[in-house]
């Protein structure tokens, strides 16, 4: 087998070397034979706070995440390799997977035991699904040892968030801890009729912007998308609508029965029956052109989950400035707390050094800005301390380093701002964390296996209704009674039932 | 010149100027759209006749030209060695079951028939070509799985040659003293051009549009084909727009994409080599079928 495997090899490097005439990229680490496995003695004898440090093998750590392979990836790759060389003796393999491919190649890496060590996972990407499966090592004692510094940045509550049954199996990233709520407008309109944007709004307060442009502007659409039943949904709710927000015990409901939630829909009616919306709301979010409009300034409003900041970061995507209004507090949800973890596959060859790594995804501005912003000269120029720009003649368009997001890896608060940027962002970030009312669930995460045949079928039915809806294109009364009867024979009431098992039994162990 | 055929041929005709025009029509359209200046998309929608014409997309396409032409390079490479190794190992395989001499015939058909009805399902599949082979990562995994030999090519080319080649011309050929593959490279292969034809378009064609397992196998850039380089795109696309009401990271990504008139370019990037291929395959394809063997 061994020397088949070796001839096999052969061949391959003779077509790998054909590969890479055409490639013409010199970056050949086929097999890892001769990886830069330099022995680098630590000139000054550099007292690290790593005890183990002196007889530490030479491993290559594999870090698995979504988005795509941007032109330098090797670059960024070898020089995050000669940094961890001298801080672990560790080199890095990036593994970028794109986010349209990602479920299938990680699945079939994992049940396959492809050795890989981290990997981004989180609430809404299959984090109880594979902890069930067991993909992912539990971390405590792990993190107990060579993950000191993580609890300390991240606090108590992210790791409540991120446990399942009081477990831990991924390290969630420092970020916002919490969502905030409402509609993105368009700033032009906002200071032409004196919108006041400040605070919390309530729904009564929007309505009379949107009256105002539908009688003043005749070209803009007041809101477009159904987007915002959305929001409103998750601002209200928790469980995906089977808790209400104000609810004081986990007391799970039927949100097609709930009072609010009726006369929210009852709302949407009204917004469409007043000719709100744009004429194809019904399916305006499935594609682009919900933002397209907004691009346009062809509409003033859209519904849209905020952080601080929100709307600048838009306004630089989109082209047209815009201010962001809330419509409700921030909320903090399981959803919230382990929207973006990472995690150490069962399959690594070496845990404790990933776990090593991660730790410096933590503690080491250095390191990590490496990862979320490339090499500093090429891709980016330090302003000051914290503060980055391009490098002359590098611009969005054309730069080799595209981030993959800061949200991914480690404690976002350590990474550099651009100078585009608010100074204060993650101050900000900081307080809008504060000032978040957590949900009593928090830290609760369904495992929804014994009625994964019912929340199938029910997410199809929800599928069929939803998106008219949140439009408020259909009679809301008789709608919601077809609805809830269609979802009810899916099986809605054994997944509540199930659920407020599950919730009972958390609720013990807390 | 009947009447009936004065009035039915320009009927015809006029049939067939609209069913092409409909063919033609959407390759139009994305062609318009990607040269399109982006604001008139966003104000007017797609159109045949953009407001401003912009090559802006395809000068953003070419900016990371580096990563297309390797793209190509890798679609063509595969393309090619795959083509020539399906259609050989496929006529090796069908050449033999043709044959009512061959022992355990039945056999082998029914390992081959077998393989059509009942597969190992995808991760064993996987892992066969992963753990077993190593072969993630390499420009092999792009030619050998589900491509190199396809059961009902066999099927096809096995009744061709049953059908189409006569029992006289392999016995004239051992009268002759000619070996089994001398007969087989000699006789039979040129008369089957019509066949061979047929199938490496087939696989032409399936090599070509692959980008499964391009998305499967392949991690490392400068080893993606072209086709998985244009699916990724718009298979991102569609994802985030599915979880950005779950996270509101993922929301802010889709702000990021690639807008609609560079996802129209690299459709027409991808499929414009292929366009022109076709015609020339045709003419091959045609003349091939009526060229006739054996004399009556």
């Amino acid at each position: 087998m061994v020397h088949v495997k070796k001839r096999i090899m052969k061949g391959l490097t003779l077509l790998m070397a054909a590969s890479l005439v055409l490639s013409a990229c010199g970056q050949n680490d086929n097999g890892g034979s001769k990886d830069a496995s330099k022995e680098t003695p630590s000139a000054s004898g550099s007292s690290s706070a790593n005890p183990s440090e002196t007889k530490l093998e030479p491993y290559k750590i594999t870090l698995a995440y979504p988005g795509t392979a941007p032109r330098d990836l090797a670059l960024v790759q070898e020089e995050m390799s000669k940094y961890l060389t001298e801080k672990i003796n560790a080199t890095v393999e990036l593994q970028p997977i794109d986010w349209g491919s990602w479920t299938d190649k990680t699945n079939l890496m994992k049940i396959s035991g492809e050795a890989f060590d981290l990997i981004f996972t989180a609430g809404w990407y299959g984090y109880a699904q594979d902890v069930s499966k067991g993909q992912f090592l539990e971390l405590t004692d792990l993190m107990a040892e060579y993950g000191k510094d993580i609890p300390g940045v991240l606090g108590e509550d992210y790791i409540k968030g991120a446990q399942i049954s009081g477990k831990l199996y991924g390290a969630p990233t420092h970020k916002e801890f919490a969502q905030g709520f409402g509609f993105l407008l368009n700033k032009d309109l906002v200071e032409k009729y004196k919108f006041n944007t400040e605070g919390v709004k309530t729904l009564e307060e929007m309505e009379e912007m949107f009256k105002t442009i539908k009688e003043n502007e005749p070209d803009v659409v007041p809101v477009v998308s159904n987007r915002f039943a959305n929001t409103w949904g998750a601002a209200n709710y928790d469980l995906s609508g089977k808790l209400p927000r104000d609810s004081k015990e986990l007391k799970l409901v039927d949100d097609l029965e709930d009072p609010k939630y009726i006369e929210f829909m009852k709302r949407m009616r009204q917004w469409n029956l007043n000719g709100w919306f744009d004429k194809d709301v019904i399916t305006s979010d499935d594609s682009d052109q919900a933002m397209n409009m907004i691009k346009a300034r062809k509409a003033f409003a859209i519904g849209q989950s905020l952080k601080p900041g929100k709307d600048a970061e838009m306004s630089v995507t989109t082209g047209v400035p815009l201010v962001q209004v809330e419509t409700a507090t921030p909320y903090t949800t399981t959803g919230e707390a382990n929207g973006a973890m990472l995690a150490i596959s069962r399959t690594s060859k070496d845990p404790e050094r990933a776990m090593m790594f991660l730790n410096l995804l933590y503690t080491d501005a250095k390191l990590l800005n490496m990862l979320v912003w490339g090499i500093e000269g090429k891709h980016y120029v330090k302003v000051s301390d914290n503060v980055i720009d391009y490098p002359e003649g590098v611009t969005a368009e054309n730069q080799g380093y595209p981030n993959p997001g800061g949200w991914m890896f480690g404690d976002q608060f350590k990474t550099y701002l651009w100078a585009n940027e608010d100074p204060n962002k993650w101050e900000q970030f900081k307080k809008f964390n504060d000032s978040s009312e957590r949900s009593i669930a928090l830290g609760f995460v369904f495992d929804e296996t014994p009625v994964k045949a019912e929340v199938a079928a029910t997410n199809n039915v929800k599928d069929e209704f939803y998106k008219v809806l949140n439009a408020g294109a259909v009679d809301v009364e008789e709608t919601l009674a077809k609805y809830k009867a269609k979802r009810d024979a899916a099986g809605m009431q054994k997944i509540i039932q199930e659920m407020q098992r599950q919730l009972d039994e958390w609720a013990k162990t807390k | 010149m009947t009447i009936a055929t004065r009035i039915r041929t320009p009927l015809i005709h006029v049939f067939f100027i609209l069913f092409a025009i409909a063919s033609l029509f959407p390759f139009l359209l994305v062609f318009m759209v990607s040269v399109s200046d982006e604001s008139s998309i966003i104000n007017n929608g797609y159109t045949i006749f953009p407001s401003k014409i912009s090559f802006a997309a395809y000068e953003f396409l070419f900016n990371d030209f580096a990563q297309i032409a390797r793209a190509y390079g890798v679609t063509i490479l595969v393309t090619f060695f795959g083509t020539i190794g399906s259609v050989l190992i496929t006529a090796l395989f069908a050449y033999p079951l043709s044959r009512r001499d061959l022992p355990l015939r039945r056999t082998f058909s029914f390992i081959l028939f077998f393989t059509m009805l009942f597969s190992g399902g995808m991760v064993p599949w996987y892992i066969t070509y992963v753990t077993m082979f190593g072969l993630k990562n390499t420009l092999l995994s792009m030619i050998i799985p589900s491509l190199l030999l396809s059961a009902f090519n066999v099927l096809l080319m096995r009744s061709f040659f049953a059908n189409t080649i006569p029992e006289s011309i392999v016995e004239s050929g051992t009268i002759d003293g000619a070996g089994e593959f001398t007969i087989f490279l000699k006789l039979v292969v040129p008369l089957s051009a019509p066949i061979m034809a047929t199938i490496a378009l087939f696989n032409l064609l399936a090599y070509w549009n692959d980008w499964y397992n391009c998305m499967l196998f392949i991690d490392k850039a400068n080893l993606m084909n072209i086709q998985y380089l244009m699916t990724k795109t718009l298979n991102n696309v569609q994802f985030l727009l599915m979880k950005a009401d779950t996270s509101s990271q993922v929301g802010d990504l889709v702000a990021k994409m690639p807008t609609e008139t560079v996802r129209m370019a690299l459709a027409i990037v991808g499929v414009s080599p292929l366009l022109l291929a076709y015609p020339f395959f045709q003419k091959f394809y045609i003349s091939g079928i009526t060229s006739g063997a054996v004399k009556g």
